[in-house]
């Protein structure tokens, strides 16, 4: 479904990603792991297409097609979804109006009807529900004043109302409490499918007991340095990074010093 | 040096309409006090921004005729004055049949009545402030008085549509005066449209006298063509325990200047200033206000967003004098500023002067752009970059179009708003 090969990545003229390869399959589960600093959110960034970020070499295609030739939303309709490390604030435009022009837009993408507004409100009562927010959260601005967990949470109740097919979720784990970790990852549970795939940046293990992931990789210094199976994770829980020859602190840009 | 240029004589002839003596007197004496009146210029404080767009050339002095068609667009069912080109048309209009409630056009106004309103026109501005009111003063052919007994209720909002036709050059001075009682309660929407496409001018004043407890909304909406030049002042005076409530929502053009002034004169007054203000091309939007805190214990809530695109160029100037004996005032005014284009130009000026010590006092002004993160938010979730520009930039003024308390009236902004995003945001 994925396929990135040989991937480089700048920020501000600095070199973040150094070559980055990656496949996943339609119905995987890929976790990421990795020191701070190290490349994650901007890779899950320029999977997404922000801007921000200049691809410099390498290529990244979703079943077959160039991503790199599309803008973010292009890539929305194609089936991306990133659930973001720091989902944005957005006072004055309602989350119930955000969720219906963004549904309404992959909707007419798919050559299907507009839902109107008493259908849809119906359809995110329901979805609100399955990850424990109250609906009263729709008439609010988008993620405005939620707190960490209840913006995770909005993330995921985006994934489940846009049904992608490929969900970047960057540590859509963290800040959460025990209880809320069970909820987001019962909603994650509930994207998994065969002709869907996950791709899951956390920092903890623990998450990875409730999603259990096919594929784990640690990414350090603008690479991926090491993949494995599930047991990987656990070895990291227990070992840290230095066993890879990684610092804890080493981040993609002190490597390349 | 060049001397200062001075005030057409050709602007000092009111011409036409039948007027009652005592306004046609005070007309005559507001006219004589205008020979040789400065115009503003790039050095006049007030006019500093704004007085390159202002084109008072001698065509503009010729008074457009009191006749022909008028076509609203506020489609309104209820009560509505229709004004065409600064004079009132009855019968286009439908009045309230209430107790407690008159609605008379200046020329039905009995001598008395004339003499009276004589007296207190003008009462309202600081004309020292609002040179440019002054031409009203000297020029109103018609105008309307609007008086509310004690607790009377005026039950659905009154709609005054000043429409000016453009077919030649020239310009209307249109004029209200509401005198709201004790306890009195009113809704007036002021719509400001055009219809041609020559160049004019629309003067405007609009005054308001709030007795205690008194509740006023009063409502502006400025749509005039490309091709108006647009004056208005607005002034109010507040007994107390009143509440004046201002919503204006206006569009740019050649010229676009709105002068407000309250006067919090009684205790426990209060005020609330909300302004929209969207320009783009080329146009101009001034919005200058005044809040003059004179008694204690009273409130002022002001609250104005500008969007300005293209090469447009959008003024906010708010001044909040709080005078010695107003203690315990409370004071709150807020500017934020848009700009969808690095052509475009805001300046914004918070004015405060504060000579009583007990007294809460906040202002804040921001001028930006739109949020990249916000907008790669939206389009990332596969809303069209057009559609996520439109979001955000309602979301600016949302929530201060969702406080006008006439859904008409909101409609109609909207539907003007959208047309601007049309222009303004391009089709992906
Ligand atoms: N907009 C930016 N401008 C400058 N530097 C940036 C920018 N975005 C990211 N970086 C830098 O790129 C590096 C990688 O950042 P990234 O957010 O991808 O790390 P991460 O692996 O997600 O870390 P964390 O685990 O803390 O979330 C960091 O050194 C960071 O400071
Ligand atoms: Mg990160």
């Amino acid at each position: 479904m994925l396929s990135i090969k040989n991937l480089h990545a700048s920020v501000e003229d600095k070199e973040i990603l150094k070559g980055i390869n990656l496949e996943i399959k339609a119905g995987e589960v890929h976790a990421i792991m990795g020191p701070n600093g190290s490349g994650k959110s901007t890779l899950s960034q320029v999977l997404a297409g922000n801007e921000a970020f200049e691809v410099t070499s390498g290529e990244i295609t979703l079943n077959g097609e160039n991503l790199l030739d599309l803008e973010t939303e292009e890539r929305a309709r194609e089936g991306i979804f990133l659930a973001f490390q720091y989902p944005v604030e957005i006072p004055g435009v309602s989350n119930l109006q955000f969720l219906r022009t963004a549904v309404n837009a992959m909707r007419a993408h798919r050559g299907e009807p507009e839902m109107n507004a008493a259908e849809f409100m119906k359809l995110a009562k329901e979805v609100s529900k399955q990850v424990d927010l109250d609906p009263a959260f729709l008439k609010r601005g988008v993620n405005e004043g939620f707190s960490g967990g209840e913006k995770k949470r909005n993330e995921i109740m985006q994934a489940l109302l846009l049904q992608p097919k490929l969900a970047i979720l960057d540590e859509t784990d963290s800040g959460l409490d025990i209880d809320a970790l069970q909820v987001v990852s019962n909603g994650v549970n509930a994207l998994r499918a065969e002709d869907r795939a996950i791709l899951m940046v956390t920092h903890y293990q623990r998450l990875l007991n409730h999603i259990v992931p096919d594929y784990v990789h640690v990414l350090a210094g603008g690479k991926i340095v090491k993949s494995g199976g599930r047991e990987l994770a656990l070895e990291l829980e227990e070992r840290g990074y230095g066993w890879l020859g990684i610092k804890d602190e080493e981040t993609a840009d002190s490597s390349a010093n | 040096m060049k001397p200062a240029p001075t005030l057409s004589s050709a602007f000092l002839h009111p011409v036409g309409h039948s007027l009652p003596e005592p306004l046609v007197a005070l007309r005559k004496q507001r006219g004589t006090a205008l020979v040789d009146m400065p115009l503003p210029t790039r050095k006049t404080e007030n006019w500093k921004y704004s007085s390159k767009y202002l084109k008072l050339t001698d065509d503009m002095a010729i008074a457009l005729p009191a006749e022909g068609k008028t076509g609203s667009s506020l489609a309104v069912p209820g009560y509505k004055v229709a004004f065409l080109n600064g004079v009132m048309i009855p019968e286009a209009s439908e009045y309230p049949d209430l107790d407690g409630i008159t609605i008379q056009s200046f020329d039905d106004l009995s001598d008395e009545e004339a003499a009276d309103l004589a007296d207190r026109l003008d009462n309202t501005l600081d004309n020292n402030a609002v040179q440019m009111a002054r031409l009203n003063s000297a020029r109103f052919e018609d105008g309307l008085l609007i008086r509310l007994s004690p607790d009377a209720v005026l039950d659905q909002p009154l709609f005054i549509v000043h429409e000016v036709t453009a077919d030649a050059s020239g310009s209307a001075f249109p004029r209200i005066y509401v005198d709201a009682g004790r306890h009195s309660q009113i809704t007036l929407v002021e719509e400001y449209i055009s219809s041609g496409s020559e160049p004019v001018m629309v003067n405007t004043v609009s005054e308001f006298t709030l007795a205690d407890g008194a509740n006023v909304t009063s409502i502006r909406l400025n749509m005039e063509g490309e091709n108006v030049q647009h004056i208005g002042a607005t002034g109010v005076r507040q007994q107390r325990s009143s509440r004046f409530e201002s919503h204006s929502v206006g569009f740019g053009g050649p010229l676009r200047r709105h002068d407000l002034q309250v006067r919090l004169e009684g205790e426990g007054a209060e005020c609330k200033l909300n302004g929209v203000v969207v320009t783009q091309g080329k146009q101009h939007y001034d919005n200058h206000t005044n809040i003059e805190h004179v008694a204690a214990h009273c409130n002022s809530e002001e609250t104005y967003r500008n969007i300005a695109a293209d090469q447009s160029h959008a003024i906010f100037n708010g001044r909040i004098h709080i005078h010695q004996d107003a203690q315990k005032s409370n004071a709150e005014m807020n500017n934020k500023n848009l700009l969808l284009s690095n052509g475009a130009e805001i300046d914004t000026k918070p004015e405060l002067e504060i000579y009583a010590d007990d007294v809460k006092c906040a202002h804040g002004a921001t001028i930006g752009q739109l949020d990249e993160a916000s907008l790669f938010y939206l389009v990332s979730r596969g809303i069209a970059r057009r559609e996520a520009n439109v979001l955000l930039t309602m979301a600016f003024i949302n929530e201060l179009v969702e406080q006008i308390p006439v859904a008409v009236v909101r409609e109609t902004a909207q539907t003007r708003l959208n047309q601007f995003f049309d222009q303004t945001f391009e089709e992906a």
